[in-house]
């Protein structure tokens, strides 16, 4: 136990911590601030956001027929809302535009230039959400009337699946806003995990041959089991260094506030078709899985890497094909 | 007693040692050839670093290999290259080795303690190495080796980097070392062993060339060597005809130590071979192409 924990004193020192600082504030900065720091982003996203924890609050994870028709009932009575105030807007009346349908309906790209200051007024100006919650509650009704999930390039076998799921009544209905948000949060929080991983987990073994330690490590009575104690501290290094960043990061993430949303089943939300339907929680769960399992990955190739190339620089140039490749299908996809 | 048995070493087609069959008990032997010789090959099979390509080692009869643990257990190994942390204090190090060495931490510490003063490095037990002189660094070395009180202590160029008060200091700590264990010395240096050694081995063209004291080693240029005085305008004719082990000028004339195995010339003074003078007729050949 003494010498795993040695081996782990060698693979975390403070220098090899400042280095996860740097790198981190560095992608942090780079690929992750924009997430926390604006969610939502603008409108209609806020009224997604909003309308979504509305939905949540009045009908639960789900949403079945009988509670559409009250989310309808409430559309209408902010419909007649939107038409009260455009009555009181004089320009409105003047345009023809005094019920939110007509206004709906009008012909945007030919309106007058009072027409055109009205509507940004309405949008940009005078602080009235109603007309963006409309737009929003609008698509939402739109999703649930359709009942369907996206289904374009669907293979056979997916389409089945959706047909399946559309029968169970399980269709993209929920603003997606905080899943979106997640999705592209947590991928960047990997490549930001999976740089730093490799960083410290690197040079943990050849530090020792390039050093000229291992003939004193290998004639001593632990001998060249040392080198599996030596992955098993990287190993747990590796843990570490993972569940340390994910701390951070998920409590960065907190700062969202989209624990209203985690009962919601991923396929519920709009645009989330998944072959198995978790709850947005239980996904969030599957991808720190999935990071802890990519990063071990990697923490223990590196360390494989660390442990037959002659030096650092042949280090780095076997590692950065292999860490852009996933860095680059993580941030495409 | 490690036996040596009909060893020898390739790497792919590269011969390192050939056939080396060698007996060492408690006691000092020093392992003296020039560089490149096949020293740290032998050196890296006796610490199980590296293993015969044929032959075997054995420790009271059994193969060192197989023996694993039990023989790293009765180890103490300074490796040509003493490698250490920068930024680790000795203190540090040596706790860190001994765990390796599965030394229990109280008794590491004791123990660390009295090798620190046993090489005078007491006085910055928890400074960093990075500071440290070569000296101090291969003074760290020798007291990593002796951390686990070991029954074979073997040294590769152990005085490499220390200053003669030094130098002289750790042969007294050999010789005391040596009267319990068995300490195996590879060095180039011949005075680092000379006077200290039970025994010398000498490898030359990969193979073993002596395992003997080091009278019995001079006395194989018994009447060989000689003193005499030489004008400057000889010299260069001198040194075409024979083996020169030194020159020193002295009143405008040069005294010229040199080997001649033929018949003695008048004002030729013979002289009492040293190792030193051994080790240059034997390697001369080596030691011209390593120039």
């Amino acid at each position: 136990m003494q010498i795993v924990w040695n081996e782990i004193k060698k693979i975390l020192t403070w220098k090899s911590l400042l280095l996860l600082l740097i790198i981190n504030c560095i992608l942090y900065f780079f690929l992750i601030d924009f997430y926390i720091k604006h969610f939502p982003n603008g409108r209609p996203a806020l009224d997604s956001y909003r309308l979504g924890i509305e939905m949540i609050e009045k009908y639960g994870p789900t949403m079945d027929d009988e509670e559409f028709k009250d989310f309808m009932k409430t559309y209408e009575v902010r419909v007649k809302e939107a038409d009260r105030y455009l009555q009181t807007e004089k320009v409105a009346v003047a345009e023809g535009i005094d019920t939110y349908e007509k206004f709906n309906s009008y012909e945007w790209f030919k309106a007058s230039k009072e027409a055109g200051e009205l509507r940004d007024r309405l949008f940009f100006e005078d602080g009235t959400d109603l007309f963006w919650e409309l737009q929003e509650r609008s698509r939402l009704i739109g999703f649930y009337e359709g009942k369907e999930m996206y289904s374009s390039n669907a293979t056979p076998a997916q389409l089945k699946r959706y047909e399946e799921l559309a029968k169970e009544g399980v269709f993209g209905t929920y603003p997606e806003v905080a899943i979106s948000n997640f999705r592209d949060y947590i991928t960047n929080v990997a490549v930001a995990i999976l740089f730093s991983v490799v960083a410290v987990m690197s040079l943990a073994i050849l530090r020792d041959r390039t050093r000229h330690i291992v003939s004193l490590q290998y004639t001593a009575r632990k001998g060249r089991n040392l080198l599996k104690t030596k992955l098993l501290a990287g190993f747990v290094s590796t843990l570490l260094v993972i569940t340390g960043l994910l701390v951070i990061y998920m409590g960065l993430y907190s700062l969202n506030d989209t624990s209203m949303y985690f009962n919601v089943r991923v396929n519920t939300f709009i645009g989330n078709e998944s072959w198995y339907n978790p709850t947005f929680f239980q996904y969030i769960l599957f991808t720190i899985g999935g990071i802890y399992l990519v990063g071990i990955v990697f923490g223990l190739a590196a360390m494989g890497f660390s442990t037959i190339v002659p030096n650092t620089l042949t280090l780095l140039g076997a590692q950065i094909p292999f860490v852009r490749a996933f860095s680059f299908s993580a941030c495409t996809d | 007693m490690i036996v040596v048995k009909d060893v020898s070493k390739q790497y792919g087609d590269f011969t390192a040692l050939e056939d080396i069959s060698l007996e060492f008990s408690n006691g000092l032997y020093g392992l003296l050839a020039p560089n490149g010789a096949g020293k740290t090959t032998l050196i890296k099979m006796l610490a199980t670093l590296i293993s015969p390509s044929s032959g075997e080692i054995q420790y009271n009869g059994e193969n060192i290999i197989a023996m694993d643990q039990r023989y790293r257990e009765l180890l103490g190994f300074l490796p040509q290259q003493f490698g250490f942390y920068k930024n680790y204090s000795p203190a540090q190090y040596l706790l860190y080795l001994a765990a390796l060495k599965g030394i229990p931490k109280q008794q590491a510490r004791l123990k660390i303690d009295e090798l620190l003063a046993k090489v005078a490095l007491s006085d910055v037990k928890h400074k960093k190495m990075k500071k440290f002189s070569g000296g101090m660094i291969q003074r760290v070395g020798i007291a990593q080796a002796l951390l686990n009180d070991p029954k074979i202590l073997i040294l590769d160029e152990p005085t490499a980097g220390l200053d003669p008060k030094e130098r002289a200091r750790f042969r007294h700590l050999l010789t005391d070392l040596a009267r319990e264990r068995l300490v195996i010395i590879s060095t180039h240096i011949v005075s680092d062993i000379e006077s200290i050694a039970n025994e010398i081995i000498m490898i030359k063209n990969k193979r073993l060339l002596y395992k003997d004291s080091v009278e019995q080693i001079c006395d194989t240029l018994h009447n060989a060597v000689y003193e005499t005085t030489v004008d400057f305008g000889q010299l260069d004719e001198f040194r075409k005809r024979h083996v020169l082990l030194s020159e020193k000028q002295e009143y405008g004339k040069m005294i010229v130590r040199f080997i001649h195995k033929g018949e003695k010339k008048d004002g030729w003074i013979p002289v009492q071979p040293q190792l030193e003078d051994v080790f240059l007729y034997e390697y001369q050949d080596e030691m011209i192409e390593g120039l």
